[in-house]
């Protein structure tokens, strides 16, 4: 009896833990970071040309990925939301998304963000790319980017977001126990950490 | 005489405020304290980490300037609007309202000419900073320095019930 009820509070613990990436549907797993079964889950909804995305990505996601991601704490899921004011930002994100593909999506992302002021003015995504990518790779990338297949996953994560009220980036939607906490804006590293620990220490 | 009529419009203005701004302090500092719109409710300790994120996205405090005002500003708004409800030294907390009102009003202002992207951070739900945001935080204050200034105005006059005012 007393086994039983042990094994029945360990499957419900773990149908709790789970509950989090199970609630967030359409993952592609070459954007996503983490353990799935990460009792917090991160959807970031970003765009690649917006400044406050770059701050965000540059101050706080290494030190997150570090100490939450890496660790299984969190999984944390990039979301493509280019808004039309950007110019540039949904050819960047066909090259990020394309890059993903082969599993380079880690490089190109930073290094569209580290180059955002120089590609933003002139549009040369391609360029700015092409320092972190063999030609191997490059050659695929841009077969994929030119194949205009990848629109319908960004329009998909777009769409996401709307159902999430999203209207500026970045805005970072936390799951955790079934609740879901929009958060619009940049995020100091210190202050999510404390969010993020008190998450983690819901019972 | 307009001064000891009950219904004069300084003390319209002051009922005005009482109602208007003691119910947002109270309906404000309860969204934060207990996140309404998050399903199943949060435990406390997040609401107000969850608070924390939105004061340290305006960019105006360190760290733990940023837990102190969010771990005490949402307590302060409910107890402050629950005393302006109230009424009971009404010239004493009118003040301290018009100054978080007009620091709120100046924090809002400062974000928006600055561009920041950011969430006001005002009530529970997310919203963003906007004109529209600065116009209602200004329109506030206004009201609560308008409520102060017509509140010390109408402490020099006899009340409008009193015997003195009725002989």
């Amino acid at each position: 009896m007393v086994t039983l009820l042990g094994l029945s509070f360990v499957l419900l613990a773990q149908a709790r833990v789970a509950q989090s990436s199970s609630a967030v549907s359409d993952i592609d797993p070459h954007t996503a970071f983490g353990s799935k079964t990460a009792p917090v889950v991160m959807e970031i909804f970003s765009d690649f040309q917006c400044p406050a995305c770059k701050t965000l990505y540059t101050a706080t996601n290494g030190k997150l990925m570090d100490n939450y991601v890496n660790v299984g704490k969190v999984y944390l899921i990039h979301r493509d939301f280019p808004l039309t004011m950007h110019a540039y930002s949904r050819v960047a994100a066909r090259y990020a998304r394309a890059a993903a593909q082969i599993g380079k999506f880690e490089p190109v992302e930073q290094v569209l963000f580290q180059n955002q002021e120089k590609w933003e003015q002139n549009g040369d995504v391609d360029g700015t790319v092409v320092s972190v990518l063999s030609a191997a790779d490059l050659a695929k990338v841009r077969a994929l980017v030119k194949g205009g297949t990848l629109d319908a996953a960004i329009d998909k994560d777009f769409a996401l977001g709307q159902m999430y009220r999203v209207n500026q980036t970045p805005t970072t939607v936390f799951h955790c126990k079934g609740q879901t906490y929009p958060y619009p804006g940049v995020m100091s590293y210190e202050i999510l950490k404390q969010f993020l620990d008190q998450l983690l220490s819901q019972r | 005489m307009m001064e000891s009529s009950p219904f004069n419009l300084r003390r319209v203005i002051i009922w005005i405020g009482r109602l208007v701004l003691g119910g947002i302090f109270i309906y404000a500092g309860y969204s934060k304290i207990f996140l309404p719109i998050i399903h199943p409710h949060p435990p406390i300790g997040v609401a107000l980490s969850f608070f924390a994120m939105q004061v340290d996205s305006y960019q105006l405090l360190p760290p733990r300037g940023v837990n102190f005002v969010a771990h005490t500003l949402p307590f302060a708004e409910v107890v402050l609007g629950l005393l302006l409800l109230i009424g009971w030294r009404l010239r004493i907390w009118a003040v301290i309202v018009t100054l978080i009102m007009v620091g709120f009003f100046a924090a809002v202002v400062r974000s928006y000419a600055l561009g920041l992207q950011i969430n006001c951070g005002c009530f529970a739900n997310p919203e963003p900073l906007t004109i529209k945001t600065v116009f209602r935080d200004g329109s506030l204050a206004a009201l609560a320095l308008l409520m102060t200034i017509f509140a010390f105005f109408e402490a020099r006059q006899p009340h409008p019930w009193s015997p003195t005012n009725q002989a």
